[in-house]
């Protein structure tokens, strides 16, 4: 790389690392004073991190609904994305132009969507109701069913997609060429297919994860008591206890928990695809 | 606002003096918060049109009700608010913490036609509202339905889910009602047995509501047949003819408060638009529709009895609820609102 070049590139680079620095990480650093500073140096609030059993049970339950809804997300996307793979081209454009679609619609929508499907007299009930199926309303509705359904629904997408985007890269021709040298199709998939989509398929499962782990609208709009989530802690913690430092600690867990994960990533992810 | 004003400058050198006063008038625009919904659009009629065609000051609201953002508001520096409702416990922990400026009440209420409880030194009572027991009466046989908190708590005699507010303020006090104390007996409150109470309703609460209109949408879609709410997002629906009903029993009276934020960019104005709350004939027709009424001297002998017998103040009502004491909780809610979650969470 040229001299000339580089501080072309410097250049480029300049206003996207001035609006990060000035919009993230400048707030950033004052989320740490917060946690640190009140005013003066104190660790009061690292300490409640370790000795609220609220904060406690809300982390092990929003890791916990995360790495659910990402197992989910990988068990259900996997398969849609094979076919995708596998399917003709001109079908594959209209199938996953349906995957896209409730992509493109706001979260906060489809959790409202899902609000109108599971109420006590919503939709799901009335046909359940109407079937004979049962004889009054089901809860479904504030329950942990709900915020997984829900979460699933909206991260599948983007597990699908990464899945995808790593299996029409791998050459078919390896797959035909096991299966002539005697493979089942099922051996085949498994010690040619699998493993190669593998990196692709981690990659999905941990940026559903991440998502989740970040997750707030969703359980409180469909969630019950114990549907809590670090971000809805957060929330709580800013808006009905003023606890500020408590906040700013809680927020740093979650993206200290983030940049684990992120650091992860890159360590599944297809080499070739984080350098272009 | 800032360029705004910069023109305003520069214009008055080309066209005088009075030209600039001129402008300079017409381009104040003051920012009330209040609690939003669709109680603004009745305060945007009422109040906010008249006041601007009379003093040619504009007056943008915003929503919702937020301690916090006023603390992050003082604290910053960068005061948005020139006034902004509060709710009781919230001018007490506002007041602690130097958030709000004193009430000029030489230049409000002059010739001191409030009385003294709706004349604080930062604050004036705007409204008064209650939160009380809602519930569909096409859920129950007519005339049968939940009247007072004990029933509320009573599974067997009035099935079906229910809501109440994610927030120990007013539940402790509805868990000891329905527990048999006397609503003057109330503070201090008992805190260990309102929880015990609580625990016996947990299981039957399918939702913890945290605002408003959440409470109202929870009735309407028929999630849960009863629910704390307040008073005045009820009168509506009940005039569209929906099938719910309040029952004062056992409610909680409260005040809600005007305050103007420390720094605040346009303190006089603001103070100026507080005055048009003490006009009855404006409060009668506010009312009239949306039963928050506030202590506006010589408002009671305007009203249409009807109107009067469905407000909170109405002495029939007043007898049937607690005094809600907002001292008190200033000083707990922080520790008792954790408590609370941690209860929530098991």
């Amino acid at each position: 790389m040229t001299r000339r070049r580089s501080v072309q590139l410097a250049l480029m680079l300049a206003p996207a690392v001035a609006l990060i620095g000035l919009l993230f990480l400048y707030p950033l650093f004052g989320i740490l004073k917060l946690s640190l500073f009140n005013p003066a140096f104190t660790l009061e609030s690292f300490d409640k991190l370790r000795s609220s059993p609220v904060a406690a049970l809300v982390m092990q339950r929003t890791f916990l609904l995360a790495l659910t809804v990402a197992v989910l997300c990988f068990v259900l996307g996997y398969p849609i994305a094979y076919f995708l793979a596998t399917m003709r081209p001109r079908w594959r454009a209209f199938f996953l132009y349906l995957i896209l679609l409730p992509f493109w619609i706001s979260v906060l929508i489809r959790t409202y969507t899902w609000m109108v499907l599971l109420g006590r007299e919503g939709l799901v009930n009335g046909a359940l109701h109407g079937l004979g199926i049962t004889d009054g309303p089901v809860q479904m509705l504030f329950t942990g069913f709900a915020v997984h359904l829900a979460m699933v629904q909206i991260l599948m997408p983007i597990m699908i997609l990464t899945c995808f985007a790593a299996m029409v890269e791998i050459d078919p021709q390896l797959v035909k060429a096991a299966r002539t040298l005697g493979a089942s199709p099922w051996k085949a998939f498994a010690t040619v297919f699998f493993p190669m989509s593998l990196g692709g398929a981690a990659a999905g499962a941990i940026i559903c994860f991440i998502l989740g782990l970040g997750f707030y609208v969703t359980p409180a709009l469909l969630g019950g008591r114990r549907n809590i989530m670090l971000a809805n802690l957060i929330d709580f913690e800013v808006h009905q206890t003023l606890n500020w430092s408590f906040a700013s600690v809680l927020a740093l867990v979650l993206l200290a928990a983030t940049l684990v994960l992120l650091g992860l990533f890159r360590l599944v992810a297809p080499e070739r695809r984080l350098h272009g | 606002m800032t360029s705004l004003s910069v023109r305003a400058v520069v214009s008055a050198a080309f066209v005088g003096a009075a030209a600039m006063a001129a402008a300079a008038q017409a381009q104040v625009t003051i920012t009330v918060n209040g609690s939003g919904g669709g109680l603004a659009q009745t305060i945007t009629r009422i109040y906010e049109e008249p006041f601007t065609r009379a003093t040619g000051i504009k007056v943008r609201a915003t929503a919702p009700v937020s301690l916090p953002k006023l603390k992050a508001m003082v604290e910053s520096g960068n005061v948005e608010w020139d006034m902004t409702e509060l709710g009781g416990s919230d001018v007490i922990e506002a007041t602690r913490h130097g958030w709000l400026q004193p009430v000029d009440w030489s230049f409000v209420d002059p010739d001191g036609k409030l009385p003294a409880i709706a004349r604080l030194p930062n604050a004036m009572v705007t409204a008064t509202f209650s939160t009380v027991l809602a519930y569909r009466t096409d859920k129950f046989p007519a005339g049968k339905g939940p009247a007072s908190w004990a029933d509320f708590w009573n599974v067997q005699a009035f099935p079906g889910p229910r809501a109440l507010q994610s927030s120990p303020v007013g539940n402790l006090e509805f868990a000891l009602l329905a527990d048999g104390v006397a609503p003057d007996k109330l503070y201090p409150l008992d805190v260990e047995r309102a929880f015990r109470k609580l625990d016996q309703i947990k299981p039957h609460v399918t939702v913890w509501w945290t605002t408003g209109a959440q409470h109202v949408q929870l009735l309407i879609d028929g999630e849960v047949v009863m629910t704390s709410v307040w008073n005045g997002r009820i009168t509506p629906l009940r005039r569209e003819g929906k099938p719910v009903a309040i029952s004062y029993q056992g409610g909680a009276l409260q005040l809600s408060y005007w305050g103007i934020p420390k720094g605040a960019k346009h303190p006089k104005e603001a103070m100026t638009y507080m005055r048009t709350r003490l006009d009855p004939e404006k409060g009668k027709q506010f009312v009239s529709e949306v039963p928050y009424p506030g202590f506006i001297p010589g408002l009671i002998e305007l009203l249409d009895p009807a109107v009067a017998r469905d407000l909170p103040t109405h002495p029939d009502n007043v007898a049937m609820q607690y005094r809600f004491d907002p001292q008190w909780w200033a000083e707990r809610r922080a520790p008792l609102t954790e408590r609370w979650n941690a209860w929530l969470l098991q």
